[in-house]
């Protein structure tokens, strides 16, 4: 599953990430490493962006970066 | 003490959110200007702070970052001051590290980064007060051990935790305190000792550990753009080490961030102590409920655009009529004590109290918006609206940023473009400025009013004139759209577009001692720039619509109505107010604006304007308001009018044509009226929004919007015209 595809409330875990996209590298100097919990907190009204939450800080992404970044469901 | 110290230079950098500007504050207080990095929009913050009683420290506030990667502006200019590339900028004798202690994580990344700079640190745990709040419990001793810099809570909003930072950085320097560093793998260390040899040996470069990390492991980062070595020559050793990374088991893209998290991690294993209560949800989560609803959030949003639209115009309504009044009692006593000498009267009447009161008037509406803005900003709140907006602005190049200085636009562009420093991105930013002039300001106002009062209401009637008053409010921002769009397309086709990650950073309750510093810092600028720019446009102007004044224009005046009184039966006394006015329209109509109107006329002719409308139009390119009281003497009815008066409405109306093929048919009728409004809703007419420009990008863009913009405000005033008289 694609961090662009989860539903809202469930945890998951990062898998696989494109370290290639600009974005996701920015995102794992955050520590959005594979390995690290991530929630999907909110949906910007038009369904892009969205806000996950992971270690205590929320961040907002586009859907084609969150495309970059493989989850599993917990 | 020895008194002849060496400056020290300590540079402060940290995440995003971290209150590093309140501790740059905290620490310098009013002694810090800011300007900018030379040739870059990057803000540049320099202070003083006094270290102990002997011993002042030169300190910079680099730009907030998450990384120092290089891929932006931000972190360029923030890898350049700590490596000492800066120009005037020797290397920094130590390093302050702003750390939230919430996101200690990751946080200290940007420190592990900062530590390969060879350059002593000190750590500030910022906001403790917060995390004490939420029961996090934080070993400092046992952290300043595994981390080997001294490490100092801080509560940069009260000011606490200064002294103690101030013993540290003294301590750190002496000690040459530096940062634990990760062990990188053996790829990582031949490929930085090599290429540290090649750089010397070719060039004689020398680069810190820090930078050469920043050639292997970035594939864009801005440390090559400034190295003499070609490319060619290092190419090669960069390549061997990241084949060997990945032989190793890493991807070279991912393999700092894994190293360096891997490092920290068992660092910070049992420094944090978490209570229970830290897993709940916290206060913002639940605020951000309601206020990133799908639909609430919206509605919210829009309300509080709203207000902030609302209270620019009525709040600073008031301070403005005050300013206005006072210009006004300051031209009266300067034309009086000046009017044994006309010429000086007039131009400092007229030309430089008028001009650059004109300008001074829109202060109240720039305080009150940057006072909206940092509340927005500090309160975490900016961040959320551009969330709920990103998806309507970012298929034609902008961001959810984009917003709030487009709307401020609609009061007056000038504080709208300021506003757009908060968007990180710098071509979405400059896309930004550049449509900006497009939004309908409210100096456009007084001339749709004018317009529509005299040509559309009579006929129409409110209803009809009230709708096309909101319509003209959206002929802009329809045109920018596809602008932005355009620009888009074709600037810096080399330059990728930024990724757009923002952090929601937790609800904070905005500190009255900020708000009121940026709006003191936002007034300071913009007047600033009143005494110069502005005052120097306005004389050259004046001087345009004042000279040549031969005296003979005053004497065939006054002859030839003296002998048009004459004729008339019944009331021969002359009517000096009337012959006043004449006197004015006739000097008008003589000076380099005047002629350079009639010379200019035919360009305007396909949009239906005479030479009078043109003269106002010209006239109007540095100040759109000006435009009432030019078509005022034009029409010969002296200045002293404005958009409501009932004079200017019927003289407008029943103005002639006096020559060419039309000569006694009306001037004005509908397709003028409205391709004169549609031309300024687009035009560029306004001298002081160019000169923001020119500070904010450069002259060139300047220049080049002032041209585009009238091009594009000519061709849709004269395609307006042009269909609009197949309907009348």
């Amino acid at each position: 599953m694609r961090l662009d595809q989860i539903k809202k409330n469930g945890a998951f875990r990062i898998t696989k990430v494109n370290c290639a996209n600009e974005s996701v590298a920015r995102l794992m100097a955050m520590g959005l490493l594979p390995g690290q919990e991530v929630r999907l907190t909110h949906e910007a009204p038009l369904g892009d962006p969205i806000a996950v939450a992971f270690q205590g800080c929320h961040m907002s992404l586009r859907l084609r970066d969150a495309a970059e970044i493989e989850v599993e469901k917990l | 003490m020895p008194e002849a110290l060496a400056e020290l230079r300590v540079a402060l950098i940290g995440n995003p959110n971290t209150g590093k500007t309140s501790l740059f504050n905290a620490l310098t207080g009013m002694r810090q200007r800011v300007g900018n990095y030379s040739g870059v929009t990057v803000e540049k913050k320099i202070g003083r702070w006094a270290l102990n009683r002997d011993q002042d420290v030169h300190l910079v506030d680099l730009p907030g970052t998450y990384s120092l990667s290089a891929s932006s502006l931000d972190e360029r200019i923030a890898v350049d001051v700590l490596a000492g590339r800066v120009d005037s900028h020797p290397a920094p004798d130590l390093i302050i590290v702003v750390v939230d202690v919430e996101n200690l994580q990751r946080n200290l990344f940007l420190a592990s980064q900062a530590s390969e700079l060879g350059v002593p640190m000190v750590i500030a745990l910022n906001c403790w007060d917060v995390a004490e709040k939420k029961g996090l419990q934080i070993d400092c001793k046992l952290l300043q051990q595994r981390l080997g810099v001294p490490v100092v809570p801080t509560v940069a909003t009260r000011s606490r935790g200064t002294e103690e930072l101030a013993l540290a950085v003294e301590h750190a320097i002496k000690a040459k305190a530096m940062m634990m560093r990760p062990i990188w793998p053996e790829a990582v260390k031949n490929a930085v000792q090599k290429l540290h040899e090649e750089f010397i040996s070719k060039r004689g470069e020398a680069l810190q550990i820090g930078e050469l990390q920043r050639l292997i492991f970035d594939r864009n980062s801005a440390v090559r753009e400034r190295l003499q070595t070609p490319e060619s020559e290092y190419e090669g050793i960069i390549k061997e080490a990241r084949d060997q990374l990945y032989k190793d088991g890493f991807n070279p893209d991912a393999a700092e961030s894994i190293l360096r998290f891997r490092f920290l991690n068992p660092l910070l294993s049992d420094i944090i102590e978490r209570q229970v209560a830290l897993k709940k949800r916290t206060a913002t989560e639940s605020i951000d409920q309601l206020l990133l609803h799908r639909f609430w959030g919206l509605m919210v949003f829009v309300g509080m655009m709203y207000v902030v639209f609302q209270s620019v115009y009525t709040w600073a309504g008031p301070f403005m009529g005050l300013i206005e009044g006072g210009t006004g009692a300051l031209q009266n006593i300067a034309s009086d004590a000046l009017a044994g000498t006309p010429m000086l009267q007039s131009l400092i009447a007229d030309g430089i109290i008028g001009g650059v009161g004109a300008f001074v008037v829109f202060l109240p509406q720039i305080l009150v918006l940057f006072l909206f803005i940092s509340l927005l900003e500090e309160s975490g709140y900016m961040a959320r609206a551009a969330f709920l907006m990103d998806k309507l602005f970012h298929w034609c190049g902008l961001n959810g940023k984009s917003f709030v200085p487009l709307l401020s636009s609609y009061a007056c562009a000038i504080p709208g473009i300021l506003a757009t420093r908060t968007i990180s991105d710098p071509k979405a930013r400059m896309i930004t400025i550049l449509i900006a002039p497009l939004m309908s300001c409210s100096a456009r106002l007084p001339v749709y009013l004018l317009l529509i009062g005299a040509f559309v209401e009579p006929r129409y009637g409110p209803a009809v004139a009230g709708t096309a008053l909101f319509a003209m409010h959206f002929v802009g921002a329809l045109l920018a759209a596809p602008i932005a769009w355009l620009l888009n397309q074709t600037l810096n086709q080399g330059q990728q577009p930024k990724p757009f990650l923002m952090e929601l950073p937790p609800y904070r309750a905005p500190r009255f001692k900020t708000l009121a510093w940026r709006m003191y810092e936002s007034g300071k600028e913009f007047i600033i720039r009143a005494g110069t720019v502005i005052f120097a446009m306005t004389v050259i102007i004046w001087a345009l619509l004042y000279f040549p004044r031969s005296a003979e224009v005053e004497t065939t005046v006054t002859h030839s109505y003296q002998a048009e009184v004459a004729t008339q039966a019944g009331n021969p006394s002359l009517d000096e107010e009337e012959l006043c006015k004449r006197i004015d329209a006739a000097y008008l109509e003589q000076s380099y604006m005047g002629r350079f109107g009639k010379f200019v006329q035919p360009v305007f002719a396909p949009a239906g304007y005479d030479w009078k409308i043109t003269v106002g139009v010209l006239a109007s390119f540095p100040a759109r308001e000006v435009i009432i009281s030019t078509l005022g003497i034009t029409y010969a009815l002296g200045g002293e009018i404005d958009e409501e008066s009932n004079d200017l409405r019927d003289t407008l109306t029943q103005a002639k044509w006096e020559s060419g093929p039309r000569t006694g048919e009306s001037v004005f009728n509908i397709p003028v009226a409205l391709s004169l409004m549609v031309f300024f809703a687009l035009c560029m007419q306004c001298g002081a929004t160019l000169a923001v420009i020119a500070q904010e990008l450069n002259w060139r863009w300047a220049i080049g919007s002032f041209f585009a913009l009238t091009a594009v405000a000519w061709i849709a005033a004269v395609l307006t015209y042009q269909v609009g008289i197949l309907f009348v």
